[in-house]
């Protein structure tokens, strides 16, 4: 077994609603990812698992806990250290088309990223790489040319993945990364984030509100509600056998084709 | 309700007219959910807003005709309503829910308005429709403001219900209880509700009869059942696609995406991505091949003397 990438303790989050009281939106989180796995964090909208995310990566002012990335705790960085948390640990957002600069061409995002991390010289030579980390996301090199409104929502969702991985994400927090997309496409992107774990060794947090999708994806899952988690486990025990009523209750309402197919089939028999 | 061999064309600035949707026949029965599937882009949308009279600006439905049981033509606000995606779009944040309803009540109900107002809000599954009434959007969660908009769509006495990816934009355990809601409404109203959504889980869960579109055309129709049985080959990868509870480790994706307006192949038009296109495929359309009671393919593999 893996040793932890990863590891929060006592996690909390808090927002200051202006003219109200303050808002803890994550209360009390411990957990921890290893290397290689993908933790999955399911929960409903409102649950606090995008704001467990940012916290995460230090995109939160009002942070509580510990949260320790290969050794070191995120909220006592320097900027130098912060800098390189930022390089290691990337996030992958909902809209592939709101997180690419509509002006930049996809290989100018990516050389753009090495130039401001230090792993490019030039912009030549940025750009001389940028086709290559197109390839390892599935992309002809000919795509470096296109802007983003020249690409469909699956080849953006690509694009991202490449700027993250190009300046040498090691750690990756997906939030919803397939939900804008077609589910033809969905299918393809899901695909590539599994073998980039498995290829490149890429340690990832998915988090979303699809169980079938965790039960592609995640080896473990935490199961969100109002800022606390309810259920954890291996993903294949908490779907199999899960005990907390939330757990079931979000299982019962989860969609699928031939349950609801049969499910009619029972009734008219009845 | 009946839409025979409806087209809807965009014009360009060359005058020329590009095909949003074509060719789509549907039968809207009261009583009865009727869903048109699809990906982004297929039409559904445009389709649906072609039987109302809704087309943006530039959009024209130029073929076909649309018929009603008992005659005459009618529009949006006559015998058709519709419930969109987002709620908190289509309600306006500085108008009270009562205000808005009493907005979509006929004349003939004006008189007794309240009572009439409280009931619908009632037939929508809320316990407190008082205070619903005085409550401004933002007061209400997002499932009740769906259910607020169909309060509104149901004040006209409509007989057809469109509704328009109605459960997208909200959480799994409210989308549950929005489609039995739905399926109720249809019941007891005795409603004809055309369902339009991406979503093939919920087509499976409410719907009778269905017509899955891949762009702008319908590929195949037929009972709701036959998606344990497709015979289209994008019927079948859009169903292998999707992510499973009791999955397998990989999925199966199709190769490709769904082409944009505009640059539509000819022929089949998902011959691109089909694994089993031939010659044919690519020079003509496909024509409809029986294949069950009510269920229709447009696929030359599938029709006689096909290969698949």
């Amino acid at each position: 077994m893996s040793d932890p990438l990863l590891t929060v303790e006592g996690l909390r989050v808090v927002y200051r609603v202006p003219g109200r009281r303050t808002v803890e939106a994550v209360r009390g989180i411990s957990f921890d990812v290893r290397r290689g796995r993908c933790l999955g964090v399911v929960g409903e909208s409102g649950s606090g698992k995008s704001s467990l995310a940012r916290a995460v990566l230090g995109l939160e002012e009002r942070v509580d806990g510990r949260i320790v990335f290969d050794g070191e705790n995120v909220l006592r960085m320097s900027r130098t250290e912060m800098q390189a948390f930022r390089r290691r640990a990337q996030m992958v957002f909902q809209d592939p088309m709101g997180s690419l600069n509509p002006r930049l061409k996809a290989g100018a995002a990516l050389a753009e990223v090495r130039r401001v991390h230090g792993l490019a010289k030039t912009r030549r030579e940025a750009a001389a790489q940028a086709a290559d980390w197109l390839g390892t996301v599935g992309l002809d090199a000919a795509y470096a040319n296109r802007f983003p409104h020249e690409l469909s929502g699956g080849q953006r969702q690509r694009v991202n993945l490449a700027r993250a991985l190009c300046v040498g994400a090691e750690f990756l927090i997906a939030d919803e990364p397939v939900s804008a997309l077609d589910v033809s496409v969905q299918a393809q992107i899901l695909n590539l984030l599994k073998s980039l774990q498995e290829t490149r060794g890429i340690t990832w947090m998915l988090i979303g509100h699809d169980l079938a999708v965790m039960r592609q994806m995640a080896d473990e899952v935490l199961v969100m509600k109002e800022g606390q988690v309810v259920e954890r486990g291996p993903v294949d025990n908490v779907l199999s056998h899960p005990t907390h009523p939330y757990t079931k209750e979000l299982l019962s309402a989860a969609p699928g084709v031939r349950r609801a197919l049969d499910r009619r089939a029972a009734e008219r028999a009845v | 309700m009946t839409a025979s061999g409806l087209g809807v064309g965009y014009a360009t600035g060359g005058g020329e007219r590009l095909e949003v949707a074509g060719e789509v026949d549907l039968i809207l029965r009261a009583g009865r959910t009727t869903a048109l599937v699809g990906e982004s882009g297929c039409g559904k949308s445009i389709t649906a807003a072609a039987l109302g009279g809704l087309l943006p600006r530039g959009m024209n439905r130029d073929r076909g005709e649309i018929r009603w049981a008992g005659g005459g033509a009618r529009g949006p606000g006559k015998g058709l309503a519709y419930v969109f995606q987002d709620p908190g779009e289509c309600l306006d944040p500085v108008f009270t829910i009562g205000n808005q309803i009493r907005e979509s009540l006929p004349k003939e109900d004006r008189g007794r308005a309240r009572e009439r107002m409280v009931d619908l809000l009632r037939t929508v599954g809320f316990d407190d429709p008082e205070r619903v009434l005085a409550s401004y959007p933002h007061q209400l969660s997002g499932g009740m403001q769906q259910r607020a908009m169909l309060a509104m769509a149901l004040a006209g006495r409509p007989r057809v219900l469109v509704a328009d990816e109605p459960t997208t934009a909200l959480d799994v355990t409210v989308q549950a209880k929005i489609l039995r809601l739905l399926a109720d409404l249809q019941r007891k109203a005795d409603l004809a509700v055309l369902l339009i959504t991406h979503n093939l889980a919920v087509v499976a869960e409410i719907a009778d009869e269905i017509h899955v579109m891949y762009a702008g055309r319908i590929v195949e129709s037929g009972p709701v059942e036959f998606l344990k049985n497709p015979r289209h080959p994008y019927v079948q990868g859009l169903l292998k696609a999707l992510p499973r509870l009791d999955g397998a480790a990989r999925l199966e994706g199709i190769e490709g995406s769904v082409p944009p307006l505009g640059r539509r192949p000819p022929g089949c038009r998902f011959h691109p991505r089909c694994a089993l296109a031939r010659a044919v495929c690519a020079e003509q359309m496909p024509t409809w091949t029986a294949c069950g009671p009510g269920h229709r393919v447009a696929c030359w593999a599938c029709a006689e003397g096909g290969w698949a």
